[in-house]
């Protein structure tokens, strides 16, 4: 069973990205659990982790909210490959968090990007998915903790 | 391993047999001094007397001479010159001979003749006139003094004679014994020096044992310093002295370095090393009992069973900049010395694995036990009310799920999940109570409570809803493996004749698909008459944790259409739930009032004109409309002044408004303000209504009016 720290940390990673790279915080929707298929948007940072638990941690992000982070982070590039290393940079940050967390408990993996609407997303069958809808402006990404 | 002991026992045998040869060398080296000494007296005497022996010839010579020469009238001064001086060179010598020490008799009987010839020598040496006169008749001859001179010279020379030779004899006897002493002593001295060789021998033989036993020793003490070095190195407990100002000594175990993640141990005081680590109350608790630790009458045992360090939860680093929580183990052992207690030894384990697999452990069996309980408490339960249960309850919470996962990012739409999240879990935990499925029941209490929680915060966010979905993950999977068990015994059944129907239906439940996402549809429900059984039971339960007694009577239940079965079902659970906690009085309370000990209950469901009635009436305390004021009031629902204005009918309508309850505590059964308020939701959503009547001290009764079932149905289609 996912404890309550295990959950905030990855929460805590993504959020202090926003604050740090786009010096405006973001806030957590209504975290609700995963039915059906995965729900990604065009962009999304992988990162898989072992040890105490088995599974995936991403975050999936929308084009246009990628795009208002880049233009506050004073980028000008709005390329296909600059969304995949902001995604990625995101899963790193949420991967650093983990690490410093949870230490030695939990090997994660260097993240991984992914792109399109249906991407093959790694899923664990039997592992419930949490979601925790990531609300920054008037943009919504989603962090998506699927762990045994 | 200590060699303090043995050391000090080789160190005084060192300086006892050092001591020993030393005082024997110096014994040796002192006689050898004072023989040598000896010697060179003796020597010198023999040397002395062998340069006696010829004085007596000598003087013999000198006095013939001198004899001669005053005979024939030659100078005799020079013959008197030479004698004078070998005769005081004689003196001289036989004196300081005997003025050595020498006590041989030889020289004393060589003294005693000397003595003898004193006299006679004495009247020649003396003479110092002329002995001769000349004339020229005669020429020279002897003069008067020369002439007496002349015969003291024979009477010395007549001496001289006769004992010149005993002289010489004595004088040679001396040197002869003198030359034996001087002979012995030189053997003796060989002897003495031959054995302050031996003694520095064995003084050097036994120097170089000592030597060797004591690099063997250091080698030894070398060998278990570096096994307790390796020791301390290797070993997985962190060990430390601690003095009696309570500081760490300057040993300590590698482990505890990993443990601290900090190396500057040395004179840390066992406060300080605990400082950041734990909570003021706990350092200031372990504190203490160090400080009792060294007080001699305390026993050690039983300090042991009241040390509070024995599973101390620590926050420290990670390593990785982060933090993580560990559990360690402190165990203190008094180190005694000759004056009471030297040091206390500290081992600190890292029992965080253990702590850990206990939890896992203890989770692990009061799971098997709630399972066994579980399944027990499933064995009297109909199968089908089972499933038929889950599946509401899977339903429930996919509404909740859908609750949850409604966008939300202000205060307000936090809040306004709150309502319906409450709605929901306590129709499925009355239902769970009503089955006695407590496992289900507790899970979804402590789910209402989160969201009671979240409605005490004055600003809620998303956070405020992490501990919700993780319960709610936690319950699914507690329901599924519900399902599970109740396949399993469902299956066990089958050999008991007419449950195979049952088993079939549990079993095609239990596999049949999800529903689709979205907000999930009730499932139908059968009629209510099953419910009987379940209600008896849930009164008597309630009757059981309230410590009160209910005799329920139900009558008419099997008339209740199917439309409106769940929304009777819900109604009457609520209001059983009510008449338990806030009706029936306890028996004492009862008694006092000339009421039976035993509460009644009735319900009673029957067809009227245009519809049916549900009447649920208890006869326990009833309702007072100021207590209900007051209740409303301070659950703020309604404000002093709107209470004021509010009539007895009025006042009563409160009970049907959400979040009222007149329970102060929140229980299992009560308190939330959840119940009354879901039940007129449920009547009014079916077109009906609800009354209520109550005298204080007497009864309260509910009139539930529903309209026929099949306006419902077309309503509904």
């Amino acid at each position: 069973m996912l404890y309550e720290q295990e959950l905030k940390t990855f929460v805590e990673g993504t959020t202090n990205f926003f604050e740090v790279a786009a010096q405006q915080p973001a806030s957590i929707g209504s975290p609700y659990l995963m039915e059906g298929s995965p729900a990604v948007h065009e962009y999304t940072g992988v990162i898989n982790i072992s040890g105490k638990r088995e599974g995936v941690v991403y975050f999936t992000a929308p084009k246009a909210m990628l795009t208002v982070l880049l233009m506050k982070m004073q980028e000008n590039d709005f390329s296909h490959e600059t969304m995949r290393d902001l995604v990625g940079e995101v899963a790193n940050t949420i991967s650093g968090n983990a690490r410093r967390d949870f230490g030695r408990d939990f090997v994660i993996s260097v993240p991984s990007v992914l792109t399109g609407e249906k991407p093959d997303m790694p899923h664990r069958p039997g592992v419930r998915s949490f979601i925790i809808p990531i609300n920054w402006r008037s943009h919504s990404a989603k962090l998506v903790v699927s762990l045994t | 391993m200590t060699f303090s002991g043995t050391e000090r026992r080789r160190q005084l045998v060192t300086a006892g047999i050092g001591t020993a040869l030393t005082l024997v060398m110096g014994a040796v080296l002192i006689m050898g001094f004072r023989l040598a000494t000896h010697m060179r007296a003796s020597i010198n005497a023999l040397q002395t007397a062998s340069a006696l022996q010829a004085y007596p010839e000598e003087i013999s010579r000198q006095i013939n001479s001198l004899r001669d020469r005053l005979e024939v009238r030659a100078y005799s001064g020079q013959a008197l010159a030479d004698l004078q001086g070998t005769v005081t060179r004689f003196d001289q010598d036989l004196k300081q001979l005997s003025a050595s020490g020498e006590r041989s008799p030889q020289l004393g009987r060589a003294l005693l003749l000397w003595h003898q010839y004193g006299p006679v020598i004495e009247s020649v040496v003396i003479f110092n006139g002329q002995p001769y006169v000349d004339s020229d008749t005669a020429g020279s001859s002897l003069s008067r003094e020369g002439r007496e001179h002349y015969a003291a010279v024979k009477r010395a020379q007549l001496f001289a004679s006769d004992n010149a030779k005993a002289l010489q004899e004595q004088l040679a006897a001396l040197a002869t014994t003198l030359q034996r002493n001087s002979s012995d002593a030189a053997a003796h001295l060989r002897t003495l020096l031959l054995a302050g060789v031996l003694a520095a021998l064995v003084l050097a033989a036994a120097a170089a044992y000592f030597q060797l036993t004591r690099s063997r020793h250091e080698r030894a003490a070398r060998d278990a310093q570096e096994q307790t070095r390796d020791i301390l190195k290797t070993v997985r407990e962190g060990f430390f002295l601690l003095d009696a100002n309570y500081r760490i000594g300057s040993v300590w175990s590698e482990a505890l370095t990993r443990m601290f993640s900090r190396e500057d141990f040395a004179g840390l005081t066992f406060e300080e090393l605990l400082k950041d680590l734990v909570p003021s109350a706990t350092l200031a608790t372990a504190t203490k009992y160090i400080k009792l630790l060294w007080g001699e009458r305390a026993h050690e045992n039983l300090m042991k069973s009241i040390n509070p360090l024995g599973q101390l939860e620590v926050t420290m680093d990670n390593g990785h900049g982060g933090k993580e929580t560990r559990y360690l183990q402190f165990d203190f052992h008094r180190v005694m010395g000759t004056e009471g207690i030297k040091h206390v030894l500290c081992a600190v384990g890292d029992i965080t694995s253990s702590v850990l697999l206990a939890r896992e452990l203890q989770e692990s069996q009061e799971n098997a036990n709630a399972q066994l309980d579980m399944m027990l408490g499933m064995m009297h339960i109909d199968p089908l009310q089972l499933v038929s249960f889950l599946d509401t309850a899977e339903t429930g919470l996919k509404l909740v799920n859908t609750i949850l996962k409604d966008p939300a990012r202000t205060d307000q739409e936090f809040r306004k999940k709150l309502a319906g999240l409450f709605r929901e879990l306590h129709s499925i935990k009355g239902e769970a109570s009503v089955l006695n499925l407590t496992s289900i029941a507790s899970r979804v209490h402590a789910l209402e409570d989160m969201v009671g929680e979240c409605k005490k915060k004055k600003e809620l966010s998303g956070n405020d809803f992490l501990p919700m979905v993780l319960k709610l993950d936690d319950l699914l999977a507690h329901l599924r493996s519900v399902r599970e068990m109740a396949a399993r015994l469902t299956a066990l059944k089958d050999t008991i004749p007419g449950a195979a129907a049952a088993a079939a239906a549990v079993e095609q439940r239990s596999h049949k698909s999800a529903p689709p996402a979205g907000a999930p549809e009730r499932p139908a429900v059968r009629p209510v008459e099953d419910l009987s059984p379940a209600l008896q039971s849930m009164a008597a339960r309630l009757a059981q944790d309230h410590a009160k007694c209910i005799k329920l009577t139900l009558s008419g239940l099997g008339d209740v259409p199917a439309p409106y079965a769940a929304t009777i079902k819900d109604c009457l659970i609520q209001m059983l739930r009510n008449a338990a906690v806030h009706g029936i009085e306890a028996p004492e309370v009862r008694r006092a009032q000339s009421k039976d000990d035993t509460g009644v209950v009735q319900v009673l469901f029957h067809k009227v004109t245009d519809g049916y009635e549900l009447v649920f009436e208890d006869d326990g305390a009833g309702m007072a409309p100021e207590t209900l004021k007051a209740a409303a009031i301070k659950k703020r629902i309604i404000t002093p002044e709107e209470a004021a204005g509010m009539d007895t009918r009025a006042a009563m309508a409160l009970i049907f408004r959400p979040g009222f309850s007149t329970q102060q505590d929140v229980s299992m059964d009560a308190g939330r303000g959840v119940g009354m308020d879901v039940v007129a939701r449920s009547v009014y959503a079916l077109g009906g209504k609800i009354g209520v009547s109550t005298h204080p001290g007497k009864f309260t009764r509910f009139k539930i009016v529903l309209p026929s079932a099949e306006a419902v149905s077309t309503a509904v289609a």
